[in-house]
């Protein structure tokens, strides 16, 4: 759930999705859930010369599992905060091991 | 008829009316007495030639004039557009209907008042049945209206005070008349269903309106073919040409198993196929755009008075709304003007409401219940899942945790978060529902007042139930089948099927043995896990004090003060944990060979990043010790031991440990510094002589950590010694004044080496050796401010002239650096000039 807790703050921030068949697309993260599926608004295709089919698209869903990276707006982490969510995580997690 | 079927090749989206052809198919019907009417010119001839002249009276109003221009598309209007004109005036009939429920006493008087106020089946055959007819045919609309006699003016000049298209009743009235007669004359031996007879009496209105509404159309085009309608003549012909056939082929037997073809294909001209068969049987594809008159009567019991039929009609779409409008302009002629007048205005309020009902409500019923169950499920799902989870009881340490980054984050950013940390779910979850209850109550309401409070209770039992099963859902994630050897782990988004499982083995001592002579060879390795568990605590210690509750006073009851003090245990547990997981009280061995627990806490940039953190939590006592600590084993830290400079000092440092120094001083030193700041005199000192006796202060004195560390002692000091209450009397100035001279002493021979190599670059970093000039100098006597000017004077000079060769800007701040220093001996940059 982490990724989850942490892709909900970014809502409303522009964020940068490289998919997995090389298709980067830029725009405003309105909304993404337990799959990490994303719902982007106002988007850009990076190379929009490439992807031309792409440029009278103005929002996109995409699936969870299609992603390859996000490019996160550096100002909008909270980088301690995130290294402190890690580690519940990670207690959590080892916690759960443990129990078998 | 090529009138009626202009429009139906150029638009592609027809508006509510499924059939756009459906005139053309209940024109069908006027085959119905002679089935061997074939050829189209045979069909419309006598029509055409029985017109009255005046019967062209509106054609240039139709057509947009016989010669001056070629007719366009604009030009010719869009009279035809049957449900464009609906659809403009559907505001009204919705409006209409509306008022029909409020006004249904007088509607009911009305109506009685009509022989045709009997419905039901055998209404057909009675001649004052034109009451339904009437409503069907207003889609005729303007065309129509324009030909209506004189008699009828004024009932249409009323009623085109609404935007309805005005229609004439009367005119129709009596052509139905004649021709109901004769179908009943045709029709009475056998029963007929009550389809059928919907169809006959459409095709009799439609046979009246169509004789004399295409005739005008088609005449320009008659008798004109050599003028240029480019635009107009061909979909002309193809309606003309379309129209007769479809109407003869609709109603033959045969055609009913090809009827969805035809239904696609109303479009092009067909073959006729073989006219024998049962003309009236309509075909199953033509029931489809029957189905709107037929609604009304046939939903309804014979004996239901009109006015019950009417919320039903609201719904169908097409010609069924034009019920209402009808009765409305007879009940408004009884109305005396100024109520006509009220009338109107509270009218078009409310048709405005209406038609927004009608937009939202555009898309109702398209969804079955067991769709709304199965979206009602999903969004429960992701309801639960996005609050947290049932599993754990929310607000809780185990919720917070699952979504520790977002609600931490919303708390500090103070974004709006979609559901705080304290708000449970149910409320969250009633709020949801409660919007969605209503808004389907809403769309309820219409029909049955109570569906919308019913739904939203059996939402909320759903939410209940969905809630309790997934509590109830057997924590086991693994599913052992009987009889076989392995299990099913389950996963879910919060428990990923884990890969493996393996039963850990409880820490044995041999285990702990290992461990242990293993972390003695990897020093970084223990250092990291040390930072990890300080971490652990310090994040329990901050949730704990999340957790603090009020402070109790002497009016709280016993159980608010006994929880006050289970807390405050509970603190001190975590504070000891705290304490021992950063080994500040591990024996300093004199002469280790590797640095101590915490100073290697210290040499890992998260290690440094915690103290400011964890410095919040100890007490008075523990963060002496910790600066004693830090004091002692100075020259081990890595900002000092890693930034000594190079022996010729020309070589800058390397990037990483300017950052770790910077970080150093941000996180390490400002909470020193914070103590420091509060510390009495004697501990300074006692630091101080700690600083000196242990540790190497030329080294120190050569990096910037250790600069600013001696510093910060060091100026405290001072400013302790200025104040002191009793100078004479205490015991630590001279304590104090034997500690400077041996500082002095020690510093005096590395004074020339303090500064960064090269002037002009590395001169912008050199402010922290200034300051500590400044400190050194303040305190000096006048035969130590002596040695001191002598040891930096070249440097001061160098500055200085540098200085002046910079951009005023930067040569100004230089110059200040240095006088920081010159005004601590009592002097200024300006004599130096």
């Amino acid at each position: 759930m982490l990724f989850f807790s942490f892709f909900k703050t970014l809502v409303n921030h522009q964020v940068t999705i490289e998919l997995k068949n090389d298709i980067s697309i830029r725009g405003t993260l309105k909304s993404v859930d337990q799959y990490l599926n994303i719902k982007l608004d106002d988007i850009t295709v990076v190379e929009e010369m490439k992807y031309p089919h792409l440029s009278s698209v103005k929002n996109v869903f995409i699936r969870g599992s299609v992603v390859r990276y996000v490019h996160l707006p550096a100002a909008a982490v909270d980088t301690p905060l995130l290294e402190d969510a890690t580690r519940r995580e990670a207690a959590q997690t080892g916690a759960k091991a443990k129990q078998g | 008829m090529a009138f009626f079927g202009l429009d139906q090749p150029q638009r592609g989206a027809r508006g509510m009316f499924e059939q756009p052809d459906a005139f053309a198919g209940l024109g069908s019907n006027n085959q119905e007495g002679d089935q061997e009417a074939i050829d189209f010119d045979e069909t419309y001839a006598g029509y055409g030639q029985n017109l009255a002249e005046t019967g062209d009276d509106f054609n240039d109003d139709t057509f947009g004039g016989p010669s001056d221009v070629p007719a366009t598309r604009e030009s010719v209007g869009r009279d035809f557009d049957f449900a464009g004109e609906t659809a403009r005036v559907r505001g009204t009939l919705l409006e209409e209907q509306t008022l029909h429920h409020a006004r249904m006493p007088m509607q009911q008087a009305a109506q009685q008042a009509r022989p045709a106020a009997k419905t039901g089946y055998e209404a057909y055959k009675q001649p004052g049945y034109v009451g339904r007819l009437e409503a069907d045919a207003s889609i005729w609309g303007k065309p129509m209206g324009k030909k209506i006699p004189a008699v009828e003016q004024q009932q249409q000049q009323q009623q085109e005070a609404g935007p309805t298209g005005g229609m004439g009743g009367g005119r129709k009235m009596m052509s139905l008349e004649e021709v109901e007669a004769m179908m009943r004359a045709q029709t009475q031996s056998k029963p007929t269903p009550p389809a059928v007879s919907e169809t006959e009496r459409q095709s009799q209105g439609l046979r009246d309106m169509l004789g004399v509404g295409s005739a005008g159309p088609m005449l320009p085009q008659q008798q004109e073919p050599s003028k240029p309608m480019q635009i107009l003549q061909r979909p002309q012909q193809e309606a003309q040409m379309q129209q007769p056939t479809s109407e003869y082929q609709q109603p033959t037997p045969d055609f009913g198993l090809r009827a969805p073809q035809i239904l696609q294909r109303q479009h092009s001209p067909q073959p006729p196929p073989s006219s024998q068969g049962f003309p009236q049987r309509p075909p199953p594809g033509q029931m489809k755009f029957q189905q709107p008159p037929q609604m009304p009567m046939g939903g309804a019991p014979a004996v239901q008075p009109p006015h019950a039929r009417m919320p039903a009609a609201g719904h169908a779409r097409g010609p069924s709304y034009n019920g209402p409008p009808i009765t409305q302009v007879q009940q408004m002629m009884q109305m005396a003007p100024e109520a006509r007048e009220a009338y109107l205005a509270e009218e078009a309020k409310r048709a405005k409401r209406n038609h927004k009902i009608h937009v939202l409500s555009k898309n109702n019923g398209l969804m079955t219940p067991q769709d709304k169950n199965f979206i009602t499920r999903i969004q429960l799902q992701q309801l639960l899942t996005a609050t947290g989870g049932v599993d754990n009881e929310l607000g809780s340490e185990q919720q917070l945790a699952e979504d520790f980054y977002y609600q931490v984050y919303a708390q500090i950013r103070g974004g709006p978060p979609r559901s705080g940390p304290g708000q449970p779910l149910s409320s969250f979850a009633q709020t949801y529902l409660f919007q969605m209850g209503s808004r389907y109550g809403y769309g309820r309401s219409r029909h049955h007042p109570r569906g919308g409070d019913n739904h939203v209770q059996r939402m909320e039992q759903q939410v209940a139930r969905a809630v309790e099963a997934a509590k109830a859902r057997p924590k086991n994630r693994h599913l052992v089948v009987e009889g076989s050897l392995g299990k099913i782990a389950f996963s879910t988004s919060k428990t990923p099927r884990p890969l493996l499982n393996l039963k850990r083995a409880p820490d044995s001592q041999q285990q702990v043995l290992q461990r242990s002579a293993k972390a003695a060879a990897f020093d970084r390795k223990r250092a990291l896990r040390d930072i990890e568990v300080v971490y652990a605590v310090l994040m329990k210690v901050e949730d704990h004090e999340r957790k603090l509750p009020p402070p109790p006073n002497e009016e709280s009851a016993p159980e608010v003060i006994e929880g006050h003090m289970r807390w405050r245990v509970e603190m001190q547990r975590l504070n000891q944990e705290l304490w021992e997981g950063l080994k500040v009280l591990e024996p300093v061995e004199p002469n280790p060979t590797t640095p101590h627990p915490f100073i290697q806490i210290l040499s890992h940039s998260k290690g440094k990043k915690a103290i400011p953190r964890v410095f919040r939590h100890l007490d008075d006592q523990q963060r002496l010790t910790m600066l004693t600590l830090i004091a002692i084993h100075l020259d081990q830290l890595d900002v000092i031991r890693n930034a000594y400079p190079s022996p010729d000092n020309t070589t800058p440092l390397p990037q990483a440990v300017k950052d770790s120094t910077n970080l150093w001083i941000m996180a390490v030193e400002q909470p020193l510094f914070s103590y420091v700041n509060d510390a009495p005199f004697p501990i300074i000192l006692g630091l101080l002589g700690l600083v000196l006796d242990r540790t190497h202060v030329q080294s120190n004195i050569r990096t910037k950590a250790g600069v600013s560390f001696l510093t910060m002692l060091l100026s405290r000091a001072e400013l302790l010694k200025q104040n002191l209450p009793a100078p004479q009397t205490s015991q630590d100035l001279p304590h104090f004044n034997a500690l400077y001279a041996r500082l002095f002493d020690t510093l005096e021979p590395v004074l020339p080496y303090i500064f960064p190599a090269s002037t002009a670059v590395a001169a912008a970093d050199d402010v922290h050796i200034w300051a500590f000039l400044a400190t050194v100098g303040v305190g000096a006597s006048p035969d130590q401010q002596q040695r001191l000017v002598v040891g930096v004077k070249d440097r001061v000079m160098e500055t200085v002239a540098v200085s002046r060769t910079l951009p005023e800007e930067m040569g100004e701040r230089m110059r200040g650096e240095v006088n920081l220093f010159l005004k601590g001996i009592g002097l200024d940059v300006e004599l130096l000039g």
